[in-house]
C-alpha cells in the first residue's frame, strides 16, 4: 500500500520535479562547474579547461579584474540594504495609511501607488533620467525654489548610487504596500478592541499588536524585496552605465560587462556563484533571525 | 470551361509553379547598427534603392544604443538568426574575429577595398592579413571651442599649446555662471579615453606600442598632470561631465547650451551639436589638438568603424550581405559619383573613410566644421587595435573617472593605469 502511494506520488511530482532540475538546478550546476573553467562564452563547453580556483583569486585579486568585482559587490550590498531599509518601513506606513477605515479615498490611493509597480523600467529611466538632470531637471529647479543649489545627483559618485535606491524606492514600494496590506488584513480587529479597553493608544497598539503580528509579513517582503534589489539591472544600464567611476556598477551589470561583451565566461561565472552565495546567505541569516525573535 | 474546370486547373498549375517559387525564394537579412532614427531611415531607404534591382533580397534594418551594441552582437550572433551584418567599432574586429563571430570578407570584395581605402583603414579592418569587414567612416579627435565664449572671455585664438589652453580655460570659467573652461566626459569608455588620448599623442606619447602598454612614460605623466590640474582649478567639473547610453547627456547639454567653452570630440557629433544648438551651432569652431610641452606638433586619436558579417549565418544569407555592402558602398549607389554609404555617414558628420568618397565630397568636408578634422587627419594615429582593447579602454576610463573625482593623485592613476593596462593586454595576448 505504502509503496503503492510512493509511486503514485513519484509520477506526480515528476513533471514538476523535471522542470525545475532542468530550468533552475541545471544553469546553476553549470554556473558552479563554469566557475572552474576557463572558458569564453563564444565557444562550446566542451573548449572549457579547468583551472581550480584561479578564476575566485582573480575576482578577489589586487588587479583591476578584482578591483572591479569588489566594488560592484559593495554596490551591490549597499543598494540592497538601502532599498530595503527604505522600502520596509515605507510599505508599513503606506498600508496603515490606506487600510485604516476612517481615511477617504483609501481605495485611489492604493491604487496610485500600486500603479508605479506596474510602469515598465525603461520609462521609469527615461523620466528619472529628466527629473535628476543636473541643468534642467525638475528636481533641481524645485530644491532652487527653497533656496538650495543645484545636486549632482547621477553625476557625482556620491550621490549616484543613492539616486538610483530612491528610483527602486518610488517604483517599487506599491508592491510592498499591498504586501503590508494582505498582512494587516489578518490582524483580528477583536484584539485592536481589546487593547482599546485596556487603555492602550495607537502607538502602544502598533507596537505591541500589529508590529508582531505582521513579522510574517514583513520578513517575506525583505526576502522578495532583498531577492529584487540584488538582480538591479534595467536602471543602471539606462541610465549610469556603472558611472561615475563605477560608482553604480552592481554585480548583475558588471556580470553582463564581463560575461557577455567581454566574452570571460569562467570569470563572469565565478562572480555569478559569489552573487548567488552571498544571496544565500543574507536570506539564511535573515530566517536565522526571524526564528531567533519567535523563539523569544 | 466551367468554373469547376478553370478551378481545378489553375491549382494544378501553381502545384506545378511551388517548386520553381520555391527555388526564387527571398533571402532575408539584417543590418544591425547604433545609428539614429534619422540616419536608420536613411540605410532604409538606400536598401529600398538596393531591392529594385534585387527583389530576391530583404534587408531589415535594427539599431541599438550605443552601449549595447557589442553585447548585441555577442549575444546574438554566435547564431544563425543573429544580426547578419553589423556596424562595429574597429578596437572590436582582433575579439570578434578570434571568437568566429564574423566572416572573413570575400576575394573580391577584399580586392576592391584594398584598392579603394587608404591602406591604414583597411589594416585596421583586418586580422592575421585577412580582410573582416568594409571599412565605411573614420573619426577624428579635435578641440572644438565656442567662439561666442572666447569672444566674452576676450581670447583671441585657439589654444595652440598646452599653456594657452590652460589659459583659455581659466579665462572661459566662470563659476557663479555655472560655466566651465574645458569639458570632460564620463561614464563612457571612449569618451572619457579618446580625448585623453589625443592630448598624450600631441605630447609626443602614447598608449600602447609594439603591443605593450606605455603610460609610464614622462608623456603621459604630464597628460595625467594635465588633468589634475584642469580639475583642481575648476576650469573643469566632473559633474557636468556625465554621458549617456546614447552618448548624449550633460557633457553634450552644457555645450551646446554654451555652459562649456572648450571640449575634444570626434567629428561625428556635428549632428548632435545642430540638433542642440540650432542656428547657435555657428558658434563652434574646430582646432587641432593643443600641443604638449614634449610634443612636436599637433597630433590626435582616429578610429574606423566597418560592417562585418555573421560568420554563423547561413551561406545564401552571407553571400547576400556581402553583396549588400559591396552596392552600398560602391561609388554607383548614392549621388554625384559618391557611394549610399558616405551619403547616410555625411549626414551626420561623419568622414567616409573610401578615396574616392572622400574626394567626392570635398565640399562638404570643406565647410568651416568639418574641414577642421580634415586637417589633422593626416597627423592622427590610430587608436591601438588589439586583443584586450576594449577591457584596457574601460579600465583606463576607471583610472581617469577616478582622477576627474580627485580620488587618486596624477602619480597614482599613472601607476594604477599602467599596472592594470599591462596585466589586461598580457592576459589578453595568451
Amino acid at each position: 500500500m505504502i509503496n503503492r502511494y510512493r509511486a503514485s506520488a513519484g509520477i506526480m511530482l515528476a513533471p514538476a520535479v523535471t522542470l525545475i532540475g532542468v530550468f533552475v538546478l541545471l544553469p546553476m550546476l553549470l554556473t558552479v562547474w563554469l566557475s572552474f573553467q576557463d572558458w569564453s562564452t563564444q565557444t562550446p563547453f566542451s573548449n572549457a579547461s579547468f583551472i581550480g580556483l584561479d578564476n575566485f583569486y582573480e575576482i578577489f585579486g589586487p588587479t583591476s579584474v578584482g578591483r572591479d568585482f569588489k566594488g560592484a559587490l559593495a554596490n551591490t550590498a549597499i543598494y540592497t540594504a538601502l532599498s530595503v531599509i527604505f522600502i520596509l518601513p515605507l510599505s508599513v506606513v503606506f498600508g496603515l495609511m490606506v487600510y485604516q477605515r476612517d481615511v477617504a479615498g483609501g481605495t485611489a490611493l492604493r491604487t496610485v501607488l500600486f500603479a508605479t509597480y506596474m510602469v515598465p523600467m525603461i520609462a521609469v529611466a527615461l523620466v528619472w533620467s529628466k527629473l535628476y538632470s543636473p541643468s534642467e531637471g525638475p528636481l533641481n529647479q524645485m530644491l532652487g525654489l527653497v533656496g538650495i543649489g543645484p545636486q549632482p545627483f547621477l553625476s557625482s559618485p556620491r550621490s549616484a548610487l543613492i539616486s538610483i535606491v530612491f528610483l527602486n524606492v518610488w517604483q517599487q514600494v506599491g508592491y510592498f504596500t499591498v504586501l503590508a496590506i494582505a498582512g494587516l488584513t489578518q490582524i483580528p480587529g477583536s484584539l485592536y478592541e481589546a487593547a482599546k479597553l485596556d487603555g492602550a493608544n495607537r502607538r502602544e497598539q502598533f507596537r505591541f499588536i500589529t508590529l508582531p503580528l505582521l513579522r510574517r509579513t514583513l520578513l517575506f517582503s525583505a526576502v522578495i524585496a532583498i531577492i529584487n534589489a540584488v538582480q538591479v539591472f534595467e536602471p543602471v544600464a539606462l541610465i549610469t552605465q556603472g558611472g561615475p567611476v563605477g560608482s553604480t556598477n552592481v554585480l548583475t551589470y558588471h556580470i553582463r560587462r564581463v560575461g557577455i561583451e567581454r566574452a570571460q565566461g569562467g570569470l563572469g561565472s565565478a562572480m555569478a556563484v559569489m552573487l548567488m552565495l552571498s544571496l544565500i546567505v543574507v536570506i539564511c541569516a535573515l530566517f536565522a533571525f526571524a526564528n531567533r525573535k519567535n523563539d523569544e | 470551361m466551367s468554373v469547376a474546370w478553370t478551378s481545378k486547373l489553375a491549382l494544378a498549375a501553381s502545384l506545378a509553379l511551388l517548386p520553381v517559387t520555391g527555388w526564387a525564394q527571398s533571402v532575408n537579412i539584417s543590418y544591425l547598427t547604433h545609428w539614429s532614427p534619422e540616419t536608420v531611415a536613411l540605410l532604409e531607404a538606400a536598401a529600398k534603392d538596393y531591392a529594385k534591382t534585387n527583389p530576391d533580397v530583404s534587408v531589415t534594418v535594427r539599431a541599438v544604443p550605443f552601449g549595447d551594441l557589442l553585447t548585441t552582437l555577442r549575444s546574438q550572433g554566435g547564431g544563425s538568426d543573429g544580426p547578419t551584418i553589423g556596424g562595429i567599432y574597429d578596437l572590436w574586429l582582433p575579439e570578434l574575429a578570434h571568437d568566429k563571430l564574423v566572416a572573413p570578407a570575400p576575394d573580391a570584395v577584399a580586392g576592391e577595398v584594398k584598392g579603394a581605402w587608404p591602406a591604414g583603414v583597411v589594416s585596421a579592418a583586418s586580422v592575421g592579413g585577412k580582410l573582416y569587414g568594409i571599412p565605411n567612416e573614420i573619426d577624428v579627435y579635435a578641440l572644438n571651442y565656442n567662439k561666442a565664449l572666447f569672444k566674452q572671455a576676450g581670447i583671441a585664438a585657439a589654444p595652440k599649446t598646452w599653456d594657452e589652453f590652460k589659459d583659455a580655460a581659466k579665462k572661459l570659467t566662470n563659476k557663479d555662471a555655472g560655466q566651465q573652461g574645458f569639458g570632460m566626459i564620463n561614464s563612457w569608455a571612449a569618451g572619457v579615453v579618446h580625448p585623453f588620448a589625443s592630448l598624450l599623442v600631441s605630447n609626443g606619447g602614447d598608449l600602447v606600442k609594439d603591443g605593450k602598454p606605455v603610460l609610464d612614460s614622462p608623456q603621459a605623466a604630464e597628460t595625467f598632470q594635465l588633468y589634475e590640474e584642469l580639475i583642481k582649478s575648476g576650469a573643469s567639473v566632473p559633474a557636468m561631465a556625465t554621458a549617456d547610453a546614447n552618448t548624449t547627456g550633460p557633457f553634450l547639454d552644457n555645450f551646446v547650451s554654451g555652459k562649456t567653452g572648450m571640449i575634444i570630440m570626434a567629428n561625428w557629433w556635428e549632428s548632435a551639436l545642430k540638433g542642440g544648438m540650432g542656428d547657435k551651432f555657428a558658434d563652434i569652431a574646430t582646432a587641432p589638438i593643443p600641443v604638449g610641452p614634449s610634443g612636436d606638433k599637433p597630433h590626435s586619436i582616429s578610429y574606423s568603424w566597418m560592417t562585418v558579417v555573421n560568420a554563423n549565418a547561413g551561406a545564401a544569407e552571407q553571400k547576400a550581405a556581402w553583396d549588400f555592402l559591396a552596392w552600398l558602398n560602391n561609388p554607383k549607389s548614392g549621388k554625384n559619383g559618391a557611394s549610399a554609404m558616405s551619403d547616410i555617414l555625411m549626414s551626420m558628420g561623419i568622414l567616409p573613410s573610401r578615396l574616392s568618397d572622400i574626394e567626392t565630397h570635398k565640399e562638404k568636408l570643406g565647410s568651416e566644421f568639418l574641414s577642421g578634422y580634415v586637417s589633422v587627419l593626416a597627423d592622427a594615429k590610430p587608436f591601438p587595435v588589439v586583443p584586450g582593447g576594449q577591457e584596457f579602454s574601460e579600465s583606463l576610463q576607471q583610472t581617469l573617472e577616478a582622477l576627474q573625482y580627485g580620488q587618486v593623485s596624477a602619480k597614482d592613476a599613472q601607476a594604477t593605469a599602467q599596472t592594470d593596462a599591462t596585466s589586461i593586454l598580457e592576459r589578453a595576448a595568451k
